[in-house]
């Protein structure tokens, strides 16, 4: 149970990190190419043409262009995958909290994650090479991290040289001005053409999708086969204490005692023991979701109502199952084998 | 000890069971991580593998094609030709992107091949070409059945709508297949004229290793990389992201191992305390009946190990079949690892019914008579 929680917790937590930039990031639409209604997996490119004609749409309260990427970092000779996004610090679209340093005021200065920047033990004013550049370390970012990636920021202008892609933003955030129906910025911004508009809640479940597709299958076999596991040691738990009652049991036969009240006898412990072990499975993920967690801040363990209900109900199913395992060597015992031994 | 240990071990069948078979699937969550990676690695690098090129040239500092991106200007490319002993330049543009068919969505590689490709095609073609001409695409066939399309269907991809004119094997992995487009089409939605990378192909004879260093030396802003070198930063990159998880895999693994290992050996040695109390009274030593219990403890993990590989085993032939995309090698390094975790977990477990053993004091057995 404590595993099939913990791979689901990983799971959620993950969604939960990767969702956060889109979650803080001031606006409800996003603009992005047509076609392209994710954000983290789908490359987009908006011209910065088209950025003007966004941004005097009527009805566009604010507009954030920013430009993203996946980049492979090399930092001590480990290859760690980073989300870049390129802002215009003045617009907005960067880090949330920034816990030391600044926002990057020029093109070769960047803000770092600072769990990143402190598992490679990487200080403000530290530099590190990025496709080719260098960049000065200015800042470090709070709550911009996950055990897949990390949020890596440079000015736009920045992350525009760096992609080659000087005359063009992946998305747009957009907020409607006050007072001003946001489905009908939503069909203005349509009609500019050649755009994707999309709700942010929208483009937050898709990007959850992708990485659900990814995730899904490895989870499902690893659930699959702890789910088994789980069942042979709820039989082992309880073969052990029936084999430490062998004797009352062949008592209780020879006193007359029928195989079905001895099974209904060996499911209520198996009940129990599942019990017992989803209750304790709960509290061990939990304890461990905290170990881990402080070992390695990036690790997100999120455990949710429904991923508990799927444990509770499963951690049932094997006590059920594990229950047959006690119940065969009760039904072949002999009563007189216990007085005669 | 050997003969105790043995009989000890496999009295009552469905213990036996019981035991090899949790153990043995702790260690199968092990094996099968640590496989789904192996498989990843194998799966990541395949396109790069069957590339026909000997040198993949990407914008400076870029040395990877997941989860990457390079743009490279259109002159780099005439640059890279000119250099000796080049024998043909592939250039290719690349995205992240996906694939529509219908209503299913599948995220992917997409490629731009020129007409005139001479490496970076599909290398393995169920149907159909492997190479795409305007309007046209090459996509994965596991894919392309799932969605009920063939030859002459329509997808959508970059947003362009294009008929299939090629079925593709071996191009889909965990997280995306491998999508073929026309040079043309992809630069028609691309702003700019960069290409992403060029793909090398050296004269017979000649050194991979000197073409690229000789690009990197003549030729501005790019980083020039032999095929292998390329694979192995890919390999890299799954490495590097499976590492944290995988420890905590293992962790799990051998805790839940040495749990039902544990609990195994306790409850044979349980049922057998009034023999140990027996031989205790006749002099045993308890070097001989500790031996016993720790022949016991890795009879059953040496018993597991083998469920385990052979339940991997069986996985790795019938998980693809399931679900496509997923592929699970077994790596030796793998089995190494898991074999010293199963030791463990034997000498682990053997400690509580040692514990249990050496406070056994034979006078009792023979007063409580002992049976269990």
């Amino acid at each position: 149970m404590l595993l099939s929680l913990l791979l689901a917790g990983f799971e959620s937590g993950l969604y939960r990190q990767l969702a956060g930039y889109l979650e803080r990031t001031p606006g409800s639409l996003v603009v992005a190419q047509q076609g392209v209604d994710e954000s983290l997996s789908v490359t987009s490119v908006v011209p910065t043409a088209t950025l003007d004609r966004v941004d005097k749409t009527v009805g566009v309260g604010r507009a954030i262009p920013i430009v993203a990427q996946f980049v492979i970092l090399d930092v001590h000779d480990r290859k760690q995958p980073a989300y870049l996004v390129g802002y215009e610090p003045g617009r907005g679209g960067g880090p949330w909290e920034i816990a030391a340093g600044r926002e990057p005021a020029a093109d070769d200065e960047a803000i770092l994650d600072e769990i990143l920047a402190n598992r490679h033990g990487v200080r403000l004013g530290d530099s590190f090479d990025l496709v080719g550049e260098r960049f000065r370390v200015v800042g470090l970012s709070r709550g911009t991290s996950s055990w897949m990636t990390s949020f890596l920021f440079v000015r736009a202008s920045a992350a525009r040289s760096l992609l080659g892609a000087p005359d063009a933003v992946s998305f747009v955030f957009v907020t409607a001005a006050p007072g001003t129906d946001e489905t009908v910025v939503a069909d203005r911004l349509r009609a500019i053409g050649g755009l994707e508009v999309t709700p942010k809640a929208v483009m937050i479940e898709h990007d959850r999708q992708v990485l659900a597709r990814v995730f899904a299958a490895p989870v499902r076999l690893m659930t699959g086969i702890a789910f088994v596991v789980g069942s042979l040691v709820v039989g082992l738990v309880l073969y052990a204490a029936t084999v430490e009652r062998r004797r009352e049991y062949g008592v209780l036969k020879a006193l007359g005692g029928r195989n079905r009240t001895l099974y209904l006898a060996t499911t209520i412990q198996a009940l129990v023991v599942a019990i017992a072990g989803a209750i304790a499975g709960v509290g061990l993920t939990a304890g461990a979701a905290q170990v881990v967690m402080a070992a390695r801040p990036e690790f997100a363990v999120t455990i949710e109502a429904p991923a508990l209900a799927v444990a509770l109900a499963a951690s049932l199913l094997m006590a059920l199952l594990g229950g047959l395992v006690p119940a065969r060597l009760i039904a072949g015992l002999a009563p007189a084998d216990v007085f005669r031994r | 000890m050997i003969g105790l240990a043995t009989r000890n071990f496999r009295q009552g069948r469905a213990r036996v069971a019981l035991t090899i078979g949790g153990v043995g699937l702790a260690l199968t969550l092990i094996l099968a991580l640590d496989g789904i990676f192996a498989g990843s690695e194998r799966q990541i690098t395949a396109y790069l593998d069957n590339s026909a090129a000997d040198v993949w040239v990407s914008q400076a500092g870029v040395r990877n094609l997941h989860m990457s991106a390079s743009a490279l200007p259109r002159g780099a490319v005439e640059e890279v030709a000119a250099v000796d002993v080049v024998a043909s330049v592939t250039p290719l543009l690349y995205v992240t992107g996906r694939v529509e068919f219908g209503a299913q969505r599948n995220l992917a590689y997409i490629i731009g091949l020129p007409p005139d490709a001479a490496a970076g095609r599909p290398w393995q073609i169920a149907r159909g070409t492997d190479l795409p001409g305007p309007g046209e695409a090459v996509v994965d066939r596991v894919l392309a059945e799932q969605a009920g399309i063939d030859l002459g269907g329509r997808v959508t991809i970059l947003g362009l709508p294009l008929t299939v004119v090629g079925l593709s094997e071996n191009t889909i992995t965990i997280t995306n297949s491998i999508a073929f487009v026309a040079f043309a089409d992809f630069a028609a939605v691309r702003p700019g004229d960069a290409v992403s990378f060029v793909l090398v192909q050296v004269l017979p004879g000649a050194s991979a290793e000197d073409v690229a260093a000789v690009i990197e030396g003549t030729v501005g802003g790019v980083t020039a990389q032999t095929r292998s070198a390329f694979a192995g930063q890919e390999r890299r990159v799954v490495r590097d992201m499976a590492t944290d998880v995988l420890t905590v895999m293992s962790s799990a693994g051998f805790l839940i191992g040495l749990a039902v290992m544990a609990l195994s050996v306790y409850t044979a040695t349980l049922s057998r305390r009034a023999e140990y109390g027996v031989l205790k009274a006749l002099g045993a030593s308890s070097r001989f009946l500790y031996g016993s219990v720790v022949i016991q403890a890795l009879l059953g993990t040496a018993g597991a190990l083998a469920v385990g590989l052979a339940v991997t085993v069986v996985l790795t032939a019938v998980v693809p079949r399931v679900l496509p995309g997923v592929a699970l090698a077994i790596a030796v390094d793998s089995v190494v690892k898991v074999a010293i975790i199963s030791t463990i977990i034997a000498a682990l477990a053997a400690i509580l019914p040692i514990r249990q053993i050496a406070g056994l004091d034979p006078a009792t057995v023979f007063r409580k008579g002992a049976a269990p």
